[in-house]
């Protein structure tokens, strides 16, 4: 069982509360879960685009491998153009490789999620699987998460779902597993969308943490499940918790709803409002 | 059975008699020490004693039906009270046994009492004659007991004589008449014994009939209870029970169950299988001896008297286990797994448990998994067991049973605590296992506290309950969040939005919210039940013998009494629903107003509380004082009709209006100065002034004019002081008026001189001064020695701000919501009912048109251009490119991508806007082409923009990865590869909406609108993908609707383009308006177009066509008035048959019209047709573009719409 705060951190991650993170404070810089709060917060600011913060969080000279990669990830976010960002995460895969590394088994495995998250973003397909280590037996669940959403965006469900079955064996029953599952789920559609729906319906019932996200991904799972009278109350409360800050995907997801309902007109207005 | 519930236990001399009330919570129970009490057991009060036996009372019994007792003691008498409670006394005594009285019985109908003694006799009484109508002999021995049978004549009657007797008296019914006393002669012929039923080894203490059966059970000395049957002509031993290590008091049969219980000199209390004669349970007491056992006539209930008291007990919970899903409750009755809709009512058996656990315990708890479909139940038996079972899918024939394909395992509490998890407690090793549905543990986790129960605590997280606490208990993190201290809490409710949930204990209630922050805590005396959350999230619970309610900051009150404890499961506007004690559903109907206001007021939601003002009858001092407490003085205000009140309210919220009102009604002093003060206080001077009047007060009154500058009143209250006679008020308002004449006289007046000279000589007033001299007799000489004071600088304020007639400054007197509200009449009125415009929105259409047409106004008939887009081409390369750009971000170069289901539905579905969907463009062009001949697709492109995006949406469910594209289904059920198809954006049903929108346009006569409609319709029609062959045919009809209107529409415009661009071209105009009416329009807009050339038609001179539309118009029936004006169209036609100008119209041949030109084409001519609506047009049209959708290259051949799928 990991530290409370951590746990924390990692849940609202994962089920992207992002804003809530990065306003919340880093605890201690001796505290031990220092560096992997700091990992954490700093890619929810990646996730929200605000890739300059992380320059501010994580010091250049930095000797932590993990935040090492996040910083250069949230180089490469800033300007994608060019090879540089992606080599230096090569290189710094490569290093994890080595065996006078100064780095714990975990941080070896932060530093390929983020690596492959970049590698994935480059549409450098295989070498975000390879990196990720996806089909081996690496006990990472966060790579088996990203390696299953790869996956599905190349329209391997299949794959995906060897992945997880596979991932089901050694995994604890976490979060990041059923939420694993929820998106094979939403791919693969029949029952797999009555489990995405429980999935966030359960998360949205969640008393640690609120998150517009979760709304917006119960208002597609409903949208996909044909229910478009609940989906367009659903994101409209997420567009509301948003409070002005909007979302592409809850904005998307409302065209759609906006669209199927009686009255096209007010998708035609949303969408040129998106 | 696991446990015997104690319901009550009392204290006191050694018990010997024991009996139920049949129908409210009483119990006599007759003592040792000579004393007779009467208990209310659920209340658990000493409700009576009954003091009049000398020496132990043995026998005692309650009538049936009538408010009776009936006790025997050991001093021979046999007394029967009245019980009702306000004459509770002995109303007779019978005299007649010679010995300790044993028993005492009513019978069932007839007004006999049975009563055995130890002078080995058996008594039957009248208790109406008052007399003993027959001895029954026979028995050698004490008789121990002597009961009537329940239904028949017959007494069963136990004795020391080792034998149990069953005795025939259906000779005392025929000669009932025949009973004055001494006639004990006749005993004989009835006293006929039936059977001696012989077997007991020692005495008999006991022999009771089954209230069904022909069974009888006996408790004797022997330590057996023996079981016999009778038939008609004989009566055998079956079986006997032995387990009892001393004498055997009493035995007696279950009500409901199959069971017996008994009890005896061995201090316990035993319950057997009536049907294998096996112990089922003891239940064993350290130091009373049990002497005597009684139990409830219709309810799961007994009692039993011992050496220092007596016990009230049930043998099983008869609380339902159940559980709320929607508004679908799942519970178990009778060992079966039943489903009760509560808006249907619809009640259904859907798995059987009997094989579940012990056969005489039903289960505790039920815990539904709406996903899954499964419920988990626990039954207490066995140490504690819980199975875990699918319910069927289709519930015909035999019901399931669980044992069949259930999972079961032992724990004390079961839970589903997620869609595919359910946590089970272990009492005894206190450890909790997460098992995933198949039963395999996932998660162990041991309690932070003792823990005795486990509920569900939201999502991932359990609720604890342990003895002084509840721990709301994350399981993934396996740490506590929250914990409050409570009683031992025993159910727990959640709202129905998650976000509260209410702790239910004996006798606590604690409202929480989700993570147990915030909490009120509800403390009843009497035992809490059940509890329900309203859908305004208001707690209603129930108790032993009430349904109440509880708001979220902790006021409660009483909704309704109950005779009987239910167990509620949902609270739906005024309805409750519940399962009763034997678990079968009812509801009871509740006025929620009281609580439903008093939220309303808490939420500060005065619509709604001015709503339940005004419809429901809230009255009564405790709503009043609730209001007023509460702080809401205004609102109570509008429930008080009492003056007092009234003006007390009044005041204290300020509402002087109201006040002076009332105080006007009550008149008297305090009134006014309570009034005056809280006047005063809002500045309110007018009203100060009137109270003032009112009491008298005329200083005060005088103050206050001086204070707001009113010179004139204070002159005025100079005259009234001088009309009083009152020389000092004078002197006051003089003073204050600055009226120094005034004063002077007053101080003359009243002979203080000095005073009146110096003040007319301080003011300059010599002469008067000198008047006052000569008065009293002086010159000035004589007042040398008065020092000059020189002129007094002495005067009345001036006034700033005249405030004597305004009421300024004023604290605002707290004008409410309410005030406003009620004062502007709003009481009365209800909602404003909402105005339906459709049902004489034709008619009045109708007239519009026709008063448009009168005028001959044909001014706003612009705007739109028939011939728009007609000439833009399309450009596909344009739209191709769109959809390139659209893909690109979807097609990765993957390692091995799989198939796209965009490329699925393309390769799945013949239909264009599937292929749209699929973000597939030009292959959906392709497929428009091929079917319908479309070859202008810029009007299009809104349509395949918003049918592709409709058809996919995205999410990120990872952080900064790019979104996942998903795909919406037609079908969500659907997930093979070879048949998904996309979500139909375009339905039918959407357009024929659309469409009847349209007509609604024409209606308005908002024609370009209805043609902009009717276009739009067209082309969304194009993108609809059928089913079946119905929708096929549905999907025709549609386009030649919105076609026929289209052309119509058209028509119409063009003529009225025509009209007002050619004004001389009456000809055209007339043909446009008779080809108008050749439209396929339906009856109310054929109207429109007949009405419409009825008109041109007679101002143009043709009166004799115009006649023609009339009969077709009178064919239609339409309104009286628009028939009178055809009439008179037709009566013109008739005087006057002839057309002024020649048209190309020709009624009697069938034409169709060319959409293009306007003009018909007769049946029989060549004609061309439009390849998607099939609109007619002459042949020279051939190959170019459609002008009536402006789509379509006319004359083209087409596939059509391709056969369903």
């Amino acid at each position: 069982m990991e530290f409370t705060d951590l746990y924390n951190v990692k849940q609202r991650f994962f089920l992207g509360a992002y804003k809530s993170l990065v306003e919340q404070n880093l605890p201690d810089p001796s505290s031990e879960d220092y560096a992997p709060i700091l990992f954490y917060k700093a890619r929810a600011h990646i996730a929200l685009g605000d890739t300059e913060s992380v320059a501010s969080l994580i010091p250049t000279d930095t000797e932590n491998l993990p935040l090492k990669a996040v910083l250069v990830f949230a180089n490469y976010i800033t300007s994608p153009v060019g090879d540089a960002a992606l080599e230096e995460l090569r290189d710094l895969c490569v290093e994890i490789e080595g065996d006078d590394v100064e780095a714990t088994e975990r941080e070896k495995s932060w530093v390929r999620v983020v690596a492959g998250t970049a590698f994935a973003r480059a549409n450098e397909i295989e070498e975000a699987l390879e990196t990720l280590g996806a089909e081996s037996t690496t006990e990472n669940l966060e790579a088996v998460a990203i390696a299953v959403q790869i996956y599905l965006s190349i329209h391997r469900p299949d794959l995906a779902r060897k992945e997880f079955e596979h991932a089901k064996q050694w995994a604890e029953d976490d979060l990041l597993l059923q939420l694993i599952e929820s998106c094979i789920g939403l791919v693969t559609g029949k029952d797999g969308y009555s489990d995405s729906q429980s999935f966030y319906t359960e998360q949205l019932a969640n008393p640690s943490l609120s998150s517009p996200h979760l709304l917006t991904a119960r208002g597609v799972t409903r949208l996909l499940r044909g229910e478009v009278q609940e989906a367009k109350s659903d994101l409209e409360e997420a567009v509301l918790q948003q409070g002005g800050h909007d979302d592409a995907e809850t904005l998307a997801a409302s065209v759609v709803a906006a669209g199927l309902g009686p009255k096209k007109d007010d998708a035609e207005e949303l969408w040129r409002y998106v | 059975m696991s446990v015997m519930l104690t319901k009550f236990e009392s204290k006191s001399n050694r018990v010997k008699g024991l009996a139920f009330h049949p129908t409210q919570p009483l119990l006599a129970a007759s003592l040792h020490n000579g004393s007779v009490q009467l208990w209310n057991y659920r209340m658990g009060v000493l409700v009576d004693r009954f003091e009049e036996h000398e020496g132990p009372v043995r026998a005692v019994a309650i009538h049936p039906s009538r408010p009776l007792l009936v006790t025997g003691g050991d001093d021979y008498k046999i007394k029967v009270w009245d019980l009702r409670p306000q004459n509770r006394k002995c109303l007779f005594t019978l005299h007649g046994h010679l010995d300790y009285v044993r028993t005492v019985h009513f019978h069932h109908e007839m007004p006999w009492i049975i009563s055995c003694s130890d002078d080995q006799t058996i008594r039957i009484w009248n208790s109406t004659s008052r007399n003993c109508i027959a001895i029954l002999t026979g028995h050698s021995h004490y008789v121990m007991s002597a009961l009537f049978h329940p239904k028949e004549d017959l007494v069963v009657s136990a004795s020391m004589d080792q034998t149990v007797r069953v005795w025939d008296i259906s000779g005392l019914r025929k000669n009932t008449p025949n009973s004055a006393p001494g006639t004990f002669d006749t005993f004989d012929n009835f006293s006929t014994v039936k059977y001696v039923l012989e077997g007991h080894d020692r005495g008999v203490n006991y022999a009771v009939f089954h209230p069904t059966l022909p069974l009888i059970i006996s408790a004797a000395d022997d330590r057996q209870i023996k079981l016999w049957r009778m038939s008609e002509l004989k009566a055998w031993e079956v079986d006997a029970c032995r387990g009892h290590f001393n004498n055997v008091s009493s035995a007696v049969f279950h009500p409901k169950h199959e069971l017996i219980v008994s009890c005896g000199e061995d201090k316990t209390v035993r319950v057997w299988d009536l049907a294998k004669r096996s112990a089922v349970q003891t239940f064993r007491r350290e130091h009373d001896r049990f002497w005597v056992l009684a139990s409830h006539p219709e309810l799961n209930l007994f009692a039993a008297g011992h050496d220092n008291g007596l016990i009230v007990f049930k043998l099983e919970r008869e609380r339902p286990a159940f559980a709320l899903q929607g508004d679908t409750v799942y519970y178990v009755r009778d060992k079966y797994v039943r489903s009760y809709d509560i808006n249907t009512g619809s009640d259904i058996g859907l798995l059987s448990v009997r094989k579940f656990g012990s056969p005489y315990v039903p289960p505790r708890t039920l815990s539904y998994n709406p996903a899954e479909r499964t419920v988990l139940l626990t039954i207490s038996s066995d140490n504690g067991l819980y199975e875990l079972t699918n319910l069927p899918k289709d519930i015909s024939g035999e019901l399931k049973d669980s044992s069949l394909d259930g999972k079961r395992g032992s724990g004390q509490s079961a839970i589903f605590v997620a869609r595919n998890r359910f946590a089970v407690l272990n009492k005894n090793t206190q450890l909790i296992e997460v098992c995933d549905l198949t039963g395999a543990v996932v998660k162990s986790i041991k309690p932070p506290v003792q823990t005795n129960e486990i509920f569900y605590g939201g999502t991932a997280s359990l609720i604890l309950s342990s003895t002084s606490s509840v721990v709301l208990y994350d399981i993934q993190q396996q740490k506590t969040i929250s914990e409050l201290n409570t009683p031992p809490v025993k159910y727990i409710v959640w709202s129905q939005d998650g976000s509260q949930v209410a702790l239910i204990s004996k006798h606590t209630i604690t409202i929480a919210s989700k993570t147990f922050s915030q909490n009120t805590l509800i403390h009843e005396t009497i035992r809490i039940k059940s509890g329900a959350w309203d859908d305004a999230g208001v707690f209603v619970y129930s108790t032993l013998n009430h349904v109440k309610y509880c708001l979220p900051h902790g006021d409660h009150g009483v909704i309704c009494t109950l005779d009987n404890p239910v167990y509620l499961t949902r609270v739906k506007g005024k309805t409750v629903h519940c399962l009763d004690r034997s678990a079968r559903p009812r509801t009871i109907t509740i006025d929620p107003t009281e609580y439903r206001f008093k939220l309303a007021l808490i939420r500060n939601n005065f619509d709604e509380v001015l709503y339940l003002i005004r419809t429901s009858n809230l009255l009564g001092q405790s709503i009043i004082a609730y209001l007023q407490q509460r702080g809401f003085p205004e609102i109570a205000l509008h429930f008080v009709e009492d003056k007092n009140t009234r003006f007390d309210l009044a005041i204290e919220c300020g509402n002087l209006d109201v006040a002076l009102e009332m105080a006007k009604a009550i008149d008297r002093p305090e009134c006014w100065n309570r009034l005056a003060q809280q006047a005063l206080k809002q500045g309110n001077h007018k009203i100060v002034e009137k109270a003032y009047q009112q009491t008298k007060n005329f200083d005060r009154l005088s103050f206050l004019y001086l204070a707001t500058g009113s010179t004139d009143k204070l002159i005025k209250m100079q005259k009234i002081a001088e009309a009083r006679g009152d020389p000092m008020s004078r002197f006051h308002n003089a003073l204050y008026a600055g009226d120094v004449h005034s004063r002077i006289a007053v101080l003359r007046e009243v002979g203080l001189y000095p005073l009146a000279y110096l003040t007319a000589k301080t003011n300059g007033l010599d002469e008067i001064a000198l008047e006052i001299l000569e008065g009293a007799g002086l010159t000035e000489a004589d007042i040398d020695d008065v020092p000059d004071y020189g002129q007094t600088t002495l005067k009345i304020p001036s006034i700033i701000t005249p405030t004597a007639n305004l009421v300024w400054p004023t604290v605002p007197g707290g004008e409410s919501f309410f005030d406003r509200a009620l004062a502007n009449g709003n009481l009365e009125t209800g909602v404003e009912p909402y105005a339906n415009g459709d049902v004489g929105a034709t008619s009045v259409a109708l007239d519009d048109w026709a008063k448009d047409e009168e005028q001959g106004l044909a001014a706003d008939e612009d705007g739109w251009d028939l011939d728009a887009g007609g000439d833009a081409r399309v450009d596909e390369g344009e739209v191709a490119e769109d959809i390139d750009a659209e893909d690109a971000e979807e097609l990765g170069a993957g390692a091995a991508p799989g198939v796209d289901e965009t490329e699925v539905w393309t390769r799945n579905s013949p239909f264009a806007g599937d292929h749209v969907s699929a973000g597939s463009f030009e292959t959906a062009i392709q497929l428009l082409n091929r079917q319908f001949g479309v070859v202008n697709f810029s009007l299009l492109k809104p349509l395949f923009l918003s049918t592709f995006r409709s058809s996919h949406t995205y999410l990120s469910p990872l952080a900064s990865l790019p979104p996942l594209q998903l795909h919406l289904r037609r079908d969500p059920a659907e997930s093979s590869l070879s048949r998904v198809l996309p979500v139909a954006v375009q339905t039918l049903h959407q357009i024929r909406v659309e469409l009847s929108e349209g007509f609604r346009a024409v209606s308005s006569a908002k024609l370009p609108e209805a043609q902009a409609i009717f276009r739009f319709v067209l082309r969304s029609l194009l993108f609809v993908a059928v089913s079946s062959d119905e929708e096929a045919k549905e999907w025709r009809d549609t386009v030649t609707l919105a076609r026929d209107y289209l052309l119509g529409v058209s028509i119409e415009l063009e003529r009225r383009r025509a009209a007002q661009e050619e004004p001389d071209n009456v000809r055209r105009g007339l043909e446009l308006a008779a080809y108008f009416t050749h439209c396929q329009l339906q009856p109310p807009h054929l109207q429109i177009a007949l009405r419409s050339a009825i008109q041109v038609f007679a101002k143009a001179g043709n009166a004799g066509t115009a006649a023609k539309f009339a009969r077709r118009l009178l064919d239609l029936n339409p309104d009286p008035k628009i028939v009178s004006l055809a009439r008179q169209r037709i009566a013109a036609g008739d005087r006057n048959p002839r057309d002024t100008v020649d048209i190309s119209y020709d009624e009697f041949t069938e034409f169709e019209i060319c959409a293009a030109s306007y003009t018909p084409i007769y049946k029989g001519s060549p004609s061309v047709r439009c390849p998607y609506t099939d609109a007619a047009f002459l042949p020279e049209f051939k190959g170019t573009l459609d002008p009536l959708t402006c789509l379509t290259e006319i004359g083209v051949v087409a596939s059509g719409l391709p056969a369903p799928r």
